[in-house]
């Protein structure tokens, strides 16, 4: 067993008048099978990331590309969100669908990591 | 409006002889440009089981043009129970996954179609959550007559 925590902070100055700064952070106990940080190359045509294999679990996403999109789908055809570029995802994932890959053009790299608890 | 989002995934002990150190930042924009996002909606709801809710906006109440679909949501289970506990997130009718009490979750949200909205559903009990929704243009319903 192994222990994953992960923290997210979110800030503004002009949000609001309310200064936006907080961070949340979990501790979450991760047993069972990890895809640690990885990198791949997408194009266009789907590419299975997180296949039904999995249950519980937590999953990170970075678009590492400076310009192109990527689009992220959970059971295919159901888009799920977009990376524009530089961006990230933090979310639980049950693995009962599973998570496809392909960018809106080009070849971008997508970072990746699938935590099974 | 700009908001930065930043995230650490820290282990020390997930892969012997190699501590995890994910760090990752990024500014919130509108679709496809670098134009900060316009409007800011947070709270905290308490959840009943047996409801689906939905969070944030349809395809549909949204004004604007295609840069305007882009959205942020940050929700945090604030419930203190147990691991029977817990809130089914999902896009429509596909169930993705489970925020447990203390769980959080951050992703960017395309409301592209009116068939692409988040949807929660509390289980176990009566959960609280709180959550930021980080948008563009939003048309307010018509009040009644």
């Amino acid at each position: 067993m192994a222990t994953l925590i992960p923290t997210l902070t979110l800030s503004s100055t002009d949000a609001t008048t309310d200064l936006l700064n907080f961070s949340i952070t979990d501790s979450l106990n991760i047993t069972q099978d990890v895809v640690g940080p990885s990198k791949v190359k997408l194009t266009t045509s789907d590419l299975e990331i997180g296949p039904t294999s999995y249950g519980k679990s937590y999953v990170y996403l970075k678009n590492t590309d400076e310009t192109i999109a990527i689009n992220i789908e959970i059971t295919d055809g159901n888009s799920a969100m977009q990376l524009a570029a530089g961006e990230f995802a933090f979310f639980p994932w049950t693995g009962v669908a599973g998570i496809v890959a392909f960018s809106a053009s080009g070849t971008p790299y997508l970072e990746y990591a699938i935590f099974e608890a | 409006m700009a908001t930065t989002a930043s995230i650490s995934i820290t282990s020390a002990d997930l892969m012997p002889g190699s501590s995890l150190n994910i760090t990752a930042s990024s500014t919130l924009t509108k679709a496809g440009v670098t134009a900060d996002l316009d409007q800011k909606e947070s709270g905290v709801m308490k959840l009943v089981t047996g409801t689906e809710y939905r969070l944030g906006p349809l395809a549909t109440e949204m004004a604007g043009d295609a840069h305007d679909i882009a959205s942020y949501l940050y929700v945090h289970n604030r419930t203190t129970e147990d691991a029977t506990y817990y809130v089914d997130w999902g896009i429509h009718e596909t169930m993705i996954g489970r925020l447990y009490a203390g769980d959080w979750m951050f992703i960017p949200w395309s409301a592209s179609d009116d068939g692409a909205e988040i949807e929660i559903e509390p289980q176990g009990g009566t959960n609280i959550i709180e959550y930021c929704l980080f948008n563009s243009d939003v048309i307010l319903p018509t009040a009644a007559s």
